[in-house]
């Protein structure tokens, strides 16, 4: 696997920012930990994106400091309390037995209200939990749906094409590098319906290029070579759809340069078939 | 202090820890929320809220899933973009651009003092048209990636490649200020 083009796909700095979906974030972890690089780079991502927040952030006002504190008072107190508590019971049972008839139903009173507090803490904590849960799930239903639409848009390609390809009059031509030096064993497939002028082409074996230079795909025809495309080797045995084509006696496949040429470079030539 | 020796810290609710910790990281965090809330007494009251929630919730993070500062700004974004998207603020219909926010914004209590605006404008200055937009509705518009992406009609993997630019730049100009 590519280490670098991951890195480069903008993944990571979507796991940082929390967008990411459980299995997809199952996947960063474990890349992370099998490859150091990128562990690398969620650390100096995360160590920028805190440089960032700090940059651009503003102190809070002092209220807020005591305001926090004030709420978590009791937090602390309760951890810090635990020991203590193994003396309280005896001295709630001394008031019992001292207290006259209304002071146990206070006792009782406020136990009672303990209760139901704690049962309220209980529920709008669930309420809590039970709301984050249904957001995220909310967010991976957006990102369900966005590869769901994806899949779609690609299914209807290929269905659109392959109707294309049935309801036509289509003629195989074969190209094949064999007879040239450029790479022996090279095979592409050019369909072509010459009424409808539609040329579709499937990669069968091609080398994959540098990043300065494309396939590009000719119809030589009555009026020379005739520049239809350009061919795309990532991709094997899926069709291509090309350029229209009315007139021609052979297809050619040359290495141009990136984008493609007016004329094509007979030195370079990698695949020829002519119509049968 | 270790961060290691912080989330134990953390784990026992113990105030000497808690404190240090706000003192490490409130002024990130409140700029995570006051970002996208451009009210300051609400992004306090989100901010007030959220930093409950962290010591709270503190025995739910996982340290294997990343940094605590990267959780901590999670709960933070999220809690400010609930808020921007409740009626309380939908309704106000206020949000913030890049450009409120480094040449300073009016709050309904008041201005807002400015952050540290010549270094933040310059590092601004550095991002392009398409990464100063990405920029501007993830971080101060909260948001999420598909949402631009559906919105403006941008490929997914346009946006999440300009994320990645747009921070890149950041990243290597942050440095420099």
């Amino acid at each position: 696997m590519d280490i670098q083009e991951y890195i480069a796909s903008g993944k990571l700095e979507l796991f940082l920012l929390g967008e990411l979906t459980e299995r997809e974030r199952e996947e960063v972890l474990e890349l992370a930990k099998k490859y150091p690089e990128i562990q690398q780079e969620l650390d100096a991502l995360e160590e920028a994106m805190f440089a960032f927040d700090q940059l651009t952030g503003i102190a809070p006002s002092a209220k807020v400091k005591s305001g926090i504190f004030d709420s978590l008072e009791e937090e602390f107190r309760n951890t810090k309390g635990e020991e203590k508590s193994v003396e309280a019971p005896k001295i709630e049972a001394k008031v019992v037995v001292h207290s006259a008839f209304w002071k146990s139903f206070a006792v009782a009173a406020s136990i009672v209200a303990v209760l139901a507090s704690a049962v309220a803490i209980y529920f709008a904590g669930k309420f809590h939990d039970t709301n984050q849960r249904f957001t995220a799930l909310l967010q991976e239903q957006q990102v369900l749906a966005d590869n769901l639409n994806q899949v779609k848009q690609e299914y209807e390609q290929t269905d659109s094409r392959l109707d294309r390809l049935v309801s036509g009059d289509f003629k195989r031509v074969e190209m094949l590098g064999e007879a040239l030096d450029m790479q022996k064993d090279a095979k592409v497939d050019v369909f072509w319906d010459q009424g409808r002028e539609e040329v579709f082409i499937a990669v069968n074996r091609l080398n994959s290029l540098s990043a300065e230079f494309d396939y590009q795909l000719w119809a030589i025809g009555p009026d020379g070579p005739v520049g239809i495309g350009i061919v795309d080797p990532s991709q094997p045995f899926n069709l291509q759809q090309m350029n229209a084509v009315a007139e021609a006696g052979a297809f050619a496949i040359t290495i141009e340069p990136k984008g493609g040429s007016e004329a094509p470079t007979l030195e370079k030539l990698v695949v020829l078939g002519e119509v049968a | 202090m270790e961060e290691g020796q912080l989330i134990a810290g953390l784990r026992t609710r113990d105030r000497k820890t808690v404190e240090y910790l706000y003192d490490k990281y409130s002024t990130a965090l409140f700029g995570v929320i006051s970002r996208i809330i451009p009210d300051r007494d609400i992004a306090e009251e989100v901010f007030h809220d959220a930093f409950i929630k962290i010591t709270n919730k503190i025995d739910f993070y996982d340290e294997s899933k990343g940094r605590l500062y990267t959780w901590m700004a999670n709960i933070c974004r999220n809690s400010a973009i609930d808020k921007l998207r409740s009626k309380e603020i939908s309704q106000s219909n206020k949000t913030n651009t890049i450009e409120d926010f480094v040449y300073g914004f009016e709050s309904e209590s008041g201005t807002m003092e400015q952050v540290d605006g010549i270094g933040v404008r310059e590092l601004m200055n550095q991002l392009n048209e398409d990464q100063k937009f990405i920029i501007e509705y993830i971080y101060f518009k909260g948001y999420t990636h598909s949402e631009i992406s559906e919105e403006f009609d941008i490929a997914l993997g346009t946006v999440k490649s300009r994320v990645r630019a747009a921070i890149q730049v950041l990243k290597k100009n942050l440095d420099s200020i």
